[in-house]
């Protein structure tokens, strides 16, 4: 037997949940490791050597070190989930790859900065003109997300894939931020379908009353 | 095939690199502002972000530079992406890395220092994105110390393509910054490409 997969990162990082949440999916064992946040650690050389940027998540598959969030999922689904959350077919696949891309350039940019704004800043120090700016890229963009989930069950098409994963884990601190949204039907319908899955409960809805009114990690 | 998007638009230059590299026959045309603006139903149709590039390949329609890219390169099986699974996971996370954190934090020292659109002049802004653009640049530097001559090792891929043309506008920033000889050195080896140079130039930068 090879060594399990190690996965880096606190389970209360958006980014660390995308990697979670796939490996609970496809069933390999791994093993996480805490860092980042409260439990610090991102600025040993140990683990910088790993990832040179010193965020987190991070992932060893035997001989393999790899980060950027979407970079592990891809690899993970490409490895271990071909025709199942990983479509073969390259035309089916390839828009599958452009929503993920665009969760990491625009819609991200959005929610997490809003949650930056207004969860993780104190609200003493809460900058207006930031949090109206971060609202309105959310609200732009989960328009286009609501749009997209009006043609289809799923964001990449008509099954679950990792597009879902990378996109899917925004919807626990939406709902619960605190924060009026749109309505978004085609959001909400696909909230409730993603929730029947045991792994997007166990990676996703996890409590992060640690980052509420802190901005240093 | 069609490609659709201003040359100027670094995303762009992406799709039409390989699209050299792969000698692929295209008709390209230019959308987004201020060439033509995309907050239009017909272009909208195609993408409801209103963002260049797109792809049209017969009934297909694709958006997002690199997965376009990724797109292009399986569906002619064959050009800058590598066979194994492994490397192939490297060279995604420096796009992830290019897309995610070196090109935003360029965004707005880009606007005022490389192409100089008016508007672009908040002091505060440009120092800011300056100095984010240099902590990622000296990753890049760290990383290519090694001697290797692309950023996952000896082989060239699309991670190449979209670091290389943000490096090109490293170059092109009015104003002093910090050397960075590794980067230089490598863009040198980029630029030798034939099918590269025409997408880093002075006018597009
Ligand atoms: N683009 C990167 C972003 C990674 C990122 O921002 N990670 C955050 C957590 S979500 C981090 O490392 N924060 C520092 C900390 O946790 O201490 C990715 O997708 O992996
Ligand atoms: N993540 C997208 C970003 C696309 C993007 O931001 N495109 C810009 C140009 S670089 C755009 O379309 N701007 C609006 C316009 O040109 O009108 C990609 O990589 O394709």
């Amino acid at each position: 037997m090879s060594e399990p997969i190690v996965l880096w990162g606190r389970e209360s990082s958006a980014n660390t949940q995308k990697v979670l949440w796939c490996l609970l999916e496809l069933g390999i064992p791994f093993e996480r490791r805490d860092v980042g946040g409260k439990f610090g650690g991102l600025d040993r050389p140990e683990f910088l050597a790993m990832n040179p940027n010193r965020r987190i998540p991070v992932i060893q598959d035997g001989s393999l070190t790899l980060w950027e969030s979407h970079a592990c999922v891809r690899y993970l689904a490409a490895k271990y989930g071909a025709g199942t959350i990983w479509p073969v077919d390259l035309a089916e696949r390839a828009i599958v790859d452009q929503w993920t891309d665009w969760v990491a350039t625009d819609y991200q940019n959005g929610w997490l900065d809003l949650f930056w704004a207004f969860v993780r800043t104190p609200p003493s120090k809460r900058d207006a003109a930031r949090v109206a700016d971060a609202l309105n890229w959310t609200h732009r963009t989960l328009k286009v997300l609501d749009a997209r989930l009006a043609e289809s069950p799923y964001v990449g098409g008509p099954a679950f894939t990792y597009a879902d994963i990378v996109s899917g884990i925004s919807l626990f601190r939406l709902a619960t931020m605190g924060i009026e949204l749109p309505p978004v039907p085609n959001i909400d319908a696909w909230h409730q379908r993603l929730r029947q899955r045991a792994p997007f409960r166990q990676a996703v809805e996890i409590n992060y009353d640690e980052l509420i009114g802190r901005e240093v990690s | 095939m069609k490609i659709l998007g201003r040359k100027t638009s670094i995303n762009v230059r992406k799709v039409l690199w390989l699209a050299a590299e792969l000698g692929l026959d295209y008709e390209h045309e230019v959308w987004g502002r201020p060439d033509r603006d995309p907050n239009v139903a017909e272009f909208l149709a195609l993408n409801p972000n209103a963002f260049v590039p797109v792809l049209i390949d017969g009934d297909f329609v694709l958006w997002e530079s690199h997965a376009i890219m990724r797109y292009l390169v399986e569906r002619e099986g064959r050009g800058p992406v590598p066979a194994d699974i492994e490397a192939r996971a490297l060279m995604n996370q420096w796009l992830d890395w290019q897309g995610s954190d070196l090109s935003p934090s360029a965004t707005y020292a880009v606007m005022a220092r490389v192409r100089k659109i008016a508007g672009w002049d908040d002091p505060e802004r440009i120092k800011q994105s300056l100095a984010g653009w240099t902590r990622h640049m000296n990753i890049l530097e760290n990383t290519l110390a090694d001697g290797r001559p692309f950023i996952i090792g000896d082989g060239f891929t699309l991670a190449d393509i979209s670091i290389g043309l943000q490096v090109y506008r490293w170059t092109m920033i009015d104003g002093d910054v910090p050397e960075m000889p590794n980067s230089l050195a490598y863009l040198g080896r980029l630029l030798q490409r034939p099918a590269a140079a025409p997408w880093m130039m002075p006018a597009t930068p």
